[in-house]
């Protein structure tokens, strides 16, 4: 379809018309081959059922969205239907998609192309993703779309006509040199924001593909510098903002800083498009949040201390060598999930010490502390939260042994109750959601991140623990307010009082306010962040290293007051640059 | 021009008629079907398993499809049908433990393997439809048809004269950044020359069948096929010349904003000193522009959706 004019391609000039003309004759050859043979001769009904369907599917229209219709299912929002009608009529299928995190790029997106599949204007197309995005991406397209989309496996799978592969797949060898040789009729990247520097190797090699239309998708076209956006749009359309030196000099005053703004918005204007959270109809339902402080039974209150002078003690045993202790630090978060839990890591342990290790012992005396706990005080607890909700609920924790434990302990209780975790398959995730959008009222879930776990039709959730990475509680958060919620989300933390579940809950709550911040912006502040150590790694390094809770209380407070400075610079800087991304109203 | 579930429905049922596939189950909201071989060729996509067939002369298993037109409705009857059926029998089968320990409190397995019929909602935009449309056109290409004479006797020994016309569907597609597209459907007769402009307007109320009719002629032609079908090509060319053409003078537009653009961006660095660099460059700019030219370039295409010979007996009147 639509291959590039060239003078073998079998274009005509007609002096009658003022375009060039192309004409497919095989339909005569087909035609007096079969007057040859005789036959055999097509079915009459089929005949006409042929051009009925081909009037139905007939583009009438330069102008006017034919996409929707081919949908089903899915209505797109306004917004998303608005940006799709922009990108196709008035910037010729080239643009910037940046809207904010959650408003649905990839829906626009898939609008764009679908519509631009549905006028027979492409049919090759190549989708670059990050690597963990790929399947979800080709599941997307499939079933909300029906857009044939495959996800590349092997250096055949650049042969099909719509492929889902990561960019850090397709610039390697020998798939660079077959992609180089290809011309795409579409070309679509998402987190395009990594194509920021042009001197990187990804860089370079999308400005080498050969695309007609190009979607660059991302929720922060200017992380750091201005000359990252002029980057990215001289992929797009180079000189839409003059020369380098040109831009420069027009529009920056200071890396950070644009000077003549209405006239850099203006020019924007015509490649990136930019939707906003709260602008609209796109309106988010509210976050609460509830917690819930619990106080360890006595019997779980000594399990939890024998742990942590354990913990403590081969702590100072190791010399303070940090990376063979993590694991220390989880049975301490473990007894605050469940005994389950910490029971399984323990014995764990103590398989891996040789026979006469006196650790043995001290680790058997552990054992015992667990067996004299009889309840669960969190288990009881979400019991009765559960019911006096009396509506779905998904009940996120860190830990396998305490989804079995609680599974097993809503079933005897008359709950109706599901697992979810990474390792399942595909199918068995997907059967798990069929069930929990069925007859179970309750989804046990481990996992957050991933695909496929989107649950609008639920607005209760109990954290029964926490993680430690603010991203991963975004993401369960993430799994049920989104776009398609319609009730306010009620958010569930389960903590214990005087154990470090507080002081992590007081980290995430108070200090980075997380539960109530609106999504996105979150993985920005990390990335700053974490320049210098993971957040994770901190946090353990606080716990273990802190002599009482004071210090640790007080060492939290600093790390949640540094976070708490990017947030501010972060935000300093967009109102700066926001005029710059903000579209027209 | 978008379709209701009834039409969607007609369509199927007309492909699944025509195709010989076997109807187990119909209501006004689904159709259950065993695919004739042939539309199982065409529809689900096992060469594989066809060349086993072939080859081995094995019997052959078609699938079976559940197509449902009207999903809310289908649903709320048979959701109807199974609280009855749960009514009459009232214990459920017991979980089984050890499953449940694994799965959670899981309801009994699905039915899987063969005998399984599939469930497909079908909608306007879904893709088994166009799976049907395009089957269709490649099946019903090139049709080759009489007219079925009027049941009045005819005195013996005088043969009904025919005459045999050319009829081409032809699609036009108008491109250039955008697209439209329009359907003509022409005939012309080999033996009179005569252009029908709407040839399935003449098509209309006659019985067409691929059966040669008893004691008939054919007019001798004037005219070859290949004679006809530059007649008719002409013909269209001439249709098309007359039509509007300011969405590719608009395009052109558009292309020659973009080429000022990035000329003016390419300009200055051209003057790049290093060699090396400067070849580059040149590449850069010289796929740009082309790029451009093969997004915004406006075009006229003619393909042709069916074709076929058709012998009409009585006189055509087509408004030439």
């Amino acid at each position: 379809m639509n291959q590039q004019p060239t003078a073998d391609s079998g274009m005509i000039i007609d002096p009658r018309l003022p375009v060039p003309l192309q004409i497919d004759r095989s339909w005569l050859d087909d035609l007096t081959g079969r007057l040859d043979k005789g036959g055999p001769w097509g079915d009459y009904r089929l005949s006409r059922l042929a051009l009925e369907g081909e009037k139905s599917r007939l583009v009438t229209s330069f102008e006017e969205l034919q996409c929707l219709k081919h949908l089903g299912a899915l209505s797109p929002l306004p917004h998303q239907t608005e940006t799709a009608r922009r990108v196709l009529f008035e910037m010729s299928g080239r643009a910037i998609l940046a809207d904010e995190v959650g408003l649905g790029k990839t829906i626009e997106a898939g609008l764009i192309l679908k519509e631009y599949i549905v006028r027979g204007l492409v049919s090759k197309v190549l989708i670059l993703v990050p690597a963990s995005l790929v399947l979800q991406w080709v599941r997307e397209l499939n079933s909300k779309f029906g857009i044939p989309a495959v996800a590349q496996k092997k250096a055949y799978s650049w042969g099909n006509d719509i492929v889902v592969a990561s960019m850090d797949t397709a610039k390697r060898d020998p798939h660079q040199e077959i992609l180089l040789n290809e011309e795409y009729d579409m070309l679509i990247i998402d987190e395009a924001h990594k194509l920021k520097n042009k001197k990187t190797s990804n860089y370079q090699f999308i400005q080498k593909l050969r695309k007609k239309y190009c979607l660059l998708l991302t929720a922060t076209p200017v992380q750091n510098d201005l000359s990252e956006l002029f980057n990215l749009i001289t992929l797009l359309k180079p000189g839409q903002l003059g020369g380098q030196g040109q831009f420069a000099a027009n529009f920056v005053v200071d890396k950070r800083k644009p000077k003549n703004q209405d006239q850099l918005k203006d020019e924007l204007s015509k490649v990136m498009i930019r939707n906003r959270r709260g602008e609209g109809e796109v309106k988010f339902t509210k976050r609460t949040v509830r917690n819930v402080d619990l106080r360890l039974s006595p019997e779980e209150q000594s399990l939890y201390d024998g742990v942590t002078s354990f913990v403590k003690d081969q702590y100072q045993a190791a010399g303070g060598n940090l990376s063979s202790m993590l694991s220390l630090v989880t049975l301490q978060r473990e007894v605050c999930s469940s005994r389950d839990a910490v029971f399984v890591t323990l014995v764990n342990l103590s398989k891996k010490l040789p026979e006469d290790s006196p650790l043995r012992d001290k680790i058997w005396e552990l054992v015992y502390l667990i067996k004299a706990i009889k309840a669960n005080t969190k288990a009881e607890k979400a019991i009765e939260l559960i019911q006096q909700m009396n509506e779905k609920v998904i009940v996120f924790t860190e830990y396998r042994a305490t989804q079995e434990y609680l599974l097993n302990y809503f079933r005897d209780h008359g709950l109706i109750s599901v697992p979810y975790r990474g390792g399942m398959n595909r199918g068995k995730k997907d059967w798990m959601m069929d069930l929990f959008r069925g007859n179970a009222q309750v989804m046990i879930a481990t996992e957050a991140g991933g695909e496929g776990i989107n649950l609008q039709f639920c607005h209760h959730m109990i954290n029964f623990d926490l993680p430690w990475n603010p991203m991963r509680v975004e993401q369960r958060i993430g799994r049920v307010h989104r776009l398609g919620q319609t009730n306010d989300v009620k958010i569930y933390n389960l903590s214990t009082s005087g154990t470090i579940e507080e002081h992590i809950l007081n980290l995430l709550h108070e200090k980075i306010n997380m539960f109530e911040m609106v999504i996105g912006g979150l993985d920005v502040i990390l990335e700053r962040f974490e320049k210098k150590e993971s957040i994770e790694k901190s946090l353990y390094k606080i716990m273990l290293e802190s002599g009482n809770d004071d210090e640790i209380r007080q060492r939290i407070s600093t790390l949640g007051e540094s976070i708490h400075h990017i947030k501010q610079d972060i935000e300093l800087e967009s109102t700066a640059g926001e005029t710059l991304r903000e579209e027209e109203a | 021009m978008t379709m209701t579930p009834q039409e969607v429905q007609q369509h199927f049922m007309a492909y699944l008629e025509a195709t010989e596939c076997t109807v187990i189950e119909k209501s006004p909201e689904h159709v259950t079907v065993k695919l004739s071989p042939q539309a199982d060729k065409m529809l689900t996509n096992r060469p594989y398993y066809w060349g086993f067939v072939e080859r081995t002369g094995a019997p052959a298993e078609t699938l079976s499809f559940n197509f449902v037109f009207d999903p809310e409705n289908y649903d709320e009857r048979l959701a109807k049908t199974k609280e009855a059926e749960a009514k009459s029998q009232l214990a459920a089968p017991a979980q089984d433990p050890l499953l449940a320990r694994f799965y959670g409190n899981a309801p009994v397995l699905p039915i899987l393997g063969p005998g399984r019929i599939q469930r497909e909602n079908i909608g306007y935009g879904s893709s088994r439809l166009a799976q049907i449309w395009n089957a269709s056109r490649e099946e019903g290409k090139c049709v080759y048809l009489f007219q079925q004479r009027d049941m009045e006797p005819r005195p013996r020994g005088r043969s009904t004269p025919y005459e045999q016309w050319l009829g081409v569907c032809f699609k036009v597609e108008f491109s250039c950044d955008l697209k439209r597209e329009e359907l003509f459907f022409l005939g012309i007769s080999l033996s009179s020359r005569t252009i029908a402009q709407d040839f399935p307007a003449c098509l209309e109320g006659r019985d067409l069948t691929p059966r040669l009719p008893e004691s008939v002629h054919v007019r001798p032609a004037v005219l070859t096929l290949q004679q006809a079908a530059a007649a008719l090509e002409n013909h269209l060319i001439d249709k098309l010349s007359k039509l509007d053409y300011d969405w590719a003078a608009q395009a052109r537009e558009r292309l020659e904003e973009e080429l000022l653009v990035i000329d003016g961006y390419y300009e200055d660095l051209l003057k790049e000193q290093d060699e090396e660099k400067k070849t580059l460059i040149e590449e850069q700019y010289k796929n740009r522009r082309s790029e451009m030219q093969w997004q915004y370039e406006p075009k006229v295409s003619l393909s042709v959706i069916t074709c076929g010979l058709f012998h009409l007996c009585s006189p055509v009147s087509a408004p030439s």
